[in-house]
């Protein structure tokens, strides 16, 4: 009613902002609800975590647990050895981060920022290595490894990370392309050799990209169940993926609590780990998209 | 310059040390027959030496290390292989088994690899169902060697059990479990619904009528199931006592799987397929089971399903019987499965690998296995022993059950054959087509696979 006094110029203002309200109010609740649908399975998880078995057989399901049985997440550490299972875990994940983030940038430097002969047809080759899927390598590269010796031990799930990975070093290079070359020149007059650009000036330059690839890397050894699971025989060796399998039953009725409860503790890491690097995470990831051509 | 000469040094012996610790870290199978070979070396030495001085020293028997793989980790499982390995252990001293987890299914990939690269464990615990496509493709080891050093082997098993370690007539395997099926009833239930708690159903007539008085049923909404054949299959190996596939071939389409088939089907027009599908969707996620949480009135599960009757619900509530007979006196069939105990071809070990065999597969472990598992045992001594009835009162009924059980190895040249049988069966459960039509296109479908893989 006011409006129609106050003029038209207030009225267009104000029905703008009512329209930003509703489309932000309709943007939120879009959102929270896409939202709710990746949390659902995650408190799933947590929740069944907190149940004792005699609540989880319980029908109606209870979303909310009756009681809060943070037992549970005792008795799996103490039922199976988790705390062994972390450090293999640890150690695999670590020396694959370390020889991830050495090989490609080293190579990446090499294709971004040297110039030799033949050095589009290797990058090329190189690039090729990503449509071969890992599935086609496994067996070959199985009866290699078992030839050597290797398998039983780390070796095979960690030593080829120190010899490159094509996708890893198509993002360094990409990200080491967008450095000037103002930069490596006045390096060069300072006497400064390859080596010692790739570790003083291009490395530290590149850190979104670099702590891009060391987390992804990070997550895809902690995660990985086949590698292990095929090159490990010991289970003093075994990572926390194989040792969540423990509470899994072929037959009959798994653990659930314990197996949830685990894979609570098994997820933490991952979770903790990209909330601290986010930042930086979602700026590598952004190079490999945003940069064609 | 001389700055980056020395971080490169820096780095290659991070680098290199870094190796050479892993080398270290990594313990493995190999490490064993290394340490075994080393001391063979030392042996001869030592036996050289003994020869040059003209002494003869006795024979020093080595003991041998065992890599045994089983799928069992859980809390309640894996403490009781354990401990038999343990007690073999603790009888030998020539002998010593390692027992490591594998997980399930991905362990037998793992030995596919292991075997291909010359390098498996010692025993393996495989799937009873494929012994033949090992021992044809050269995964498992021929044990008539040994079997024929003590025939009376092969008399421990329950018959179809030692039939299906068979191929070509020669044993490549030893039966460890198996499992049976038979009827679990709420006697609870039954009172409420007016029915006799002591007079389970006999033949499937009285099974379909039991389980309408059990229904109820709220509109379209179903608040209790009488009976549901959800595992089909079940019904159709029942009919007639043969199962769909034995080492034979394909028995999709006889007159009493068609009718059986049929019969199936009238759960869905009665009740309606999406009634039953929402009912079923809501225990979907396995959690949690509608026969325990009293939404099912009866249902068809293993020996080893006690264990969650025990645990979650009052035994005394619970009555079994065997699986109804198709009509009086066509028998209370049902079809069985189990592990069995294997030496993957290429084990180094194969003459102490078969000792420890003998020893899982003997009364004492397995006599133990079934106590603490409820589990159904392959050696029969075992499996009948009068203690196992004490603390589970369904052992007796389930070794009796065994008579009832086909178990039959699947064909080498149809491993997969479900994948062509199945969409067929499952049209027709869905409404799509007629059950003949269905059975006779799953029997073509199947014998077509054996065909073209002759």
């Amino acid at each position: 009613m006011s409006s129609a006094t106050t003029g038209n110029a207030r009225s267009y203002f104000e029905s703008r902002r009512t329209g930003e309200r509703i489309r932000k109010t309709i943007m939120f609740l879009l959102l929270a609800g896409a939202g709710l649908v990746f949390v659902v399975p995650f408190w799933w998880m947590i929740s069944t975590s907190l149940k004792t078995m005699d609540d989880i057989m319980q029908y109606p399901p209870a979303f909310i647990p009756k009681h809060w049985h943070f037992q549970n997440y005792l008795e799996t550490w103490t039922s199976i050895d988790f705390p062994r299972f972390t450090l293999n875990s640890l150690t695999i994940a670590t020396i694959g981060v370390v020889g991830h983030v050495i090989s490609n940038t080293f190579v990446a430097y090499g294709f971004a920022k040297i110039k030799f002969r033949g050095r589009n047809l290797m990058f090329s080759i190189v690039l090729s290595t990503m449509i071969i899927p890992g599935f086609v390598t496994l067996i070959p590269q199985y009866i290699l490894f078992a030839k050597i010796h290797w398998v039983g031990t780390y070796l095979p799930l960690t030593v080829p990370g120190f010899f490159g990975n094509a996708f890893q070093i198509f993002l360094l290079r990409q990200f080491f392309l967008g450095i000037p070359n103002d930069l490596i020149e006045a390096a060069k007059i300072d006497g400064a050799n390859h080596f010692y650009i790739w570790r003083r000036i291009m490395v530290p330059l590149a850190k979104p990209a670099v702590i891009t690839i060391a987390l992804t890397t990070f997550q895809g050894a902690w995660n990985d169940f086949l590698g292990p699971v095929i090159y490990l025989n010991k289970e003093s060796t075994y990572t926390l993926q194989i040792a969540l399998q423990m509470f899994k039953a072929s037959s009959g009725l798994s653990q659930w609590h314990y197996l949830m409860a685990g894979s609570v503790i098994v997820l933490l890491p991952i979770v903790v780990m990209f909330f601290v690097f986010q930042k930086f995470f979602i700026e590598g990831m952004n190079i490999s998209s945003g940069t064609k051509g | 310059m001389k700055n980056a000469k020395k971080s490169l040094l820096v780095l290659s012996t991070v680098a290199l040390s870094g190796s050479l610790l892993l080398t270290g870290c990594g313990s493995n199978g190999n490490n064993a027959q290394e340490n075994q070979s080393a001391n063979q070396t030392s042996n001869q030495a030592s036996n050289q030496t003994g020869n040059a001085a003209a002494t003869t020293t006795p024979e020093v028997k080595e003991k041998v290390t065992l890599d045994f793989w089983a799928h069992w980790g859980s809390t309640t499982r894996r403490p009781i292989i354990e401990k038999i390995v343990s007690d073999f252990n603790a009888s030998q001293d020539h002998i010593h088994v390692n027992y490591s987890f594998q997980p399930f299914g991905e362990g037998w990939t793992k030995e596919l690899a292991a075997v291909a690269a010359g390098n498996p464990p010692d025993v393996i615990i495989q799937d009873i169902f494929t012994v033949g496509q090992r021992a044809a493709k050269k995964q498992a080891t021929n044990l008539s060697e040994y079997i024929n050093q003590d025939p009376s082997i092969k008399d421990r098993f329950f018959p179809q059990l030692w039939d299906a370690s068979l191929y070509n007539n020669e044993p490549y395997a030893l039966p460890f479990n198996t499992d049976t099926r038979f009827l679990y009833y709420s006697k609870k239930a039954f009172q409420e619904a007016g029915l006799d708690p002591n007079s389970p159903p006999k033949t499937w007539d009285e099974l379909l009528a039991d389980a309408q008085k059990l229904d109820k049923l709220n509109g379209k909404r179903i608040e209790r199931l009488g009976f549901y054949p959800d595992d089909w299959g079940l019904f159709l190996d029942n009919a007639d006592g043969k199962l769909m596939m034995d080492k034979n071939g394909p028995n999709f389409n006889s007159p009493a799987k068609i009718d059986a088939l049929n019969w199936v089907m009238s759960f869905n027009e009665r009740l309606g397929k999406s009634n039953v599908d929402t009912f079923k969707a809501t225990f979907g996620s396995k959690q949690n089971d509608p026969f325990v949480v009293g939404k099912l009135g009866m249902t068809i599960q293993t020996g080893t399903y006690f264990a969650q009757i025990k645990d979650f619900m009052n035994p005394d509530d619970i009555g079994y019987a065997p699986v109804p007979e198709m009509k009086a006196g066509s028998g209370n069939w049902t079809y069985g499965g189990g592990f069995v105990l294997e030496i993957p071809y290429g084990a180094k070990h194969p003459a102490e690998s078969f000792e420890f065999m003998k020893y899982m597969t003997d009364v004492a472990a397995q006599k133990y296995w079934s106590q603490y598992l409820f589990d159904n045992v392959a050696n029969q001594a075992a499996a009948n022993d009068p203690e196992l009835s004490t603390n589970n009162p369904v052992s007796k009924f389930a070794t009796d059950n065994m008579k009832w059980t086909l178990v039959s190895p699947v064909p080498n040249n149809a491993p997969d054959y479900t994948s062509v049988s199945n969409p067929n069966i499952e049209s027709a459960l869905a409404g799509k087509t007629d059950a003949k039509t269905a059975l006779d296109k799953a029997q073509s479908a199947v014998q077509d696979l054996m065909d073209s893989n002759k």
